[in-house]
């Protein structure tokens, strides 16, 4: 009940946020809001279900190019366009998901890293998307619509991961997490628990897809399908909180911004620095934001030492 | 004669193309606790996987009256055929209450849940004092014992229980057994897996040994227990 309190009054703080800010926060707050939404997403299959996939990007890809492909060669409306790119992110995730979550752990892990190069490259081949040189989408200069979209699609998102948590559906995933042949053993279907989790991802993923899509105008498979986005989605879950509700979204914000401050502070070296700050993070809050909060309050400074210690520094 | 639970009939399972189960016959009645043993590689386990449907077989496998060989493993589970795993599986990083509502996971009727939750703690004083802790950090025993609520969570109509006593001093195997007495008097069928052939007759109406796969004598635990050949093979005398 208070997650659901801090996720409707945050919202709706945000909500406002346009009409008292410029439009160079915009430019930040969408793109915040719409990593948020894929860290998010990334938290039901690699939190939840603790599948740590590289796959997302290739889900966003399908998102942003069934968008693409929707409006533009075939002139539909945007909110048709949309539930293309989701429709066919969901079905990759069927398709895709029921052979390669037989795998564990590290296997499947590079099973889905090469997925987002090979859709990437396959895509860059079919001229109806405009094979290697991209597609333009009709252009809209509507940031405050952009940012109230992200942040509803995130508040659902939101609300879909606070259902999981509290849900028995949930109970099934964290119990495949832990350990996946005590959870067959207890009659969860593995199976059939994964693979629904991998699509939820896959939707959310794809929808964010879209926004961006129809927001930034101009897309190619090399900036569609990029690796390095769904690298940040994971470093973003892990720093926050993987299997939390609102972990995913402290530490998307936090990393959000403080990559932002940085590369505007030393554009050059901000990379690096980004690096020092995860670095740093999984030394000292190797379970998330999420749990240092549980974990301060409940044990003090005592927690943070205990945390470097178990890490051998 | 009370009526069948459970009933195999030249049941035939293996891994890949190596058969390990060769035409085992074997019956479960309601009520009874059945021991199942054998030394190790005889193909319990292998019989025990086949039965909850997590291993393709051939034959036939009835669960009161129902044919269970088309079954996935969640449906078994769901009509009362529950599962006390070698190693016990427990969720390490979940303490033991939220082990226990694991096995209640496929319950629908959740008003009973807590009266289940009674009847597990009575059975075991130990879960209740330790639910908040980690199933992780219990002694062997304590984990046995939580794998066993776990399953009761489940309210089993068979309970299968593989290898109980692995690894626990005989003091703790004893209570176990007397606990699956007290089970048993709930109305809980049991088919019990052991290679501590000792502890299993103590407990059990009627054995079936098994060897390289196949049931090579079957019969009452007093007659069992008298037979030459299995004395001299298991008992040691």
């Amino acid at each position: 009940m208070i997650r659901l309190a801090i996720i409707l009054v945050g919202a709706a703080i945000l909500a406002c946020l346009p009409f008292f800010t410029g439009a160079v926060f915009m430019q930040f707050a969408i793109n915040a809001l719409i990593l948020a939404v894929l860290t998010q997403s990334w938290n039901i299959i690699g939190g939840f279900t603790g599948y740590v996939s590289f796959g997302n990007s290739t889900f966003y890809g399908l998102g942003i190019y069934g968008t693409a492909v929707a409006m533009v060669k075939f002139s539909l409306p945007f909110a048709v366009g949309l539930g293309c790119g989701a429709v066919l992110a969901v079905l990759a995730a069927l398709l895709i998901g029921i052979p390669i979550l037989r795998l564990r752990g590290p296997y499947f892990a590079i099973a889905t890293l090469g997925l987002a190069a090979a859709t990437g490259a396959l895509v860059s081949t079919i001229d109806l998307a405009g094979a290697n040189t991209g597609l333009v989408l009709p252009l809209v200069r509507a940031d405050t619509m952009f940012y109230e979209l992200a942040l509803g699609l995130l508040l659902v998102c939101t609300l879909t991961v606070l259902w999981i948590a509290t849900s028995r559906f949930g109970a099934g995933l964290v119990a495949i997490r832990e350990d996946e042949d005590a959870a067959a053993t207890m009659g969860v279907n593995t199976t059939a628990y994964k693979v629904i989790a991998l699509m939820m991802s896959a939707f959310f993923t794809a929808i964010a897809g879209g926004i961006y899509a129809y927001w930034i105008s101009f897309i190619d498979p090399s900036s569609a399908f990029d690796p390095t986005l769904n690298v940040r989605m994971v470093i973003m879950a892990v720093f926050g909180g993987p299997g939390t509700v609102l972990g995913p979204l402290a530490g998307s914000f936090i990393l959000s911004a403080v990559y932002e401050v940085l590369s505007s502070w030393i554009s050059t070296a901000a990379a690096l620095l980004f690096g020092i700050v995860i670095v740093l993070a999984v030394i000292f809050t190797p379970r998330g934001i999420a749990d240092v909060l549980v974990g301060v309050r409940r044990h003090g400074w005592r927690y943070l030492t205990r945390n470097i210690r178990e890490n051998r520094l | 004669m009370n009526e069948t639970v459970l009933s195999i009939r030249k049941l035939t399972a293996g891994y890949g193309g190596a058969p390990v189960l060769f035409d085992v016959d074997l019956e479960v009645r309601a009520g009874e606790i059945v021991a199942l043993v054998g030394s190790n590689g005889a193909g319990k386990t292998t019989l025990l996987r086949a039965v909850s449907r997590v291993l393709r077989a051939e034959g036939g496998i009835a669960f009161n009256g129902e044919d269970i060989l088309p079954l996935p493993p969640e449906k078994v589970f769901s009509r009362g055929l529950v599962q006390v795993p070698e190693g016990r599986q427990l969720f390490g990083a979940m303490t033991v209450e939220e082990n226990l509502r694991m096995g209640a996971f496929r319950r629908t009727d959740k008003r009973t849940l807590k009266e289940s939750f009674e009847h597990v703690y009575g059975l075991f004083p130990i879960l209740e004092e330790r639910r908040r802790g980690l199933a992780g950090n219990l002694s062997g025993g304590e984990q046995q014992m939580c794998a066993m609520g776990r399953a009761l969570m489940a309210e089993p109509k068979l309970l299968l229980i593989d290898e109980m006593s692995l690894g626990l001093a005989p003091v703790i195997v004893d209570q176990l057994l007397d606990v699956l007495t007290d089970i048993r008097s709930r109305g809980v069928t049991v088919l019990l897996v052991e290679q501590d052939v000792f502890a299993a007759f103590s407990v059990a109406d009627r054995g079936y040994v098994m060897e390289t796969g196949r049931i090579t004598r079957e019969g009452p635990v007093s007659e069992l227990g008298d037979d030459p050949a299995v004395r001299e093979a298991y008992l040691g005398a």
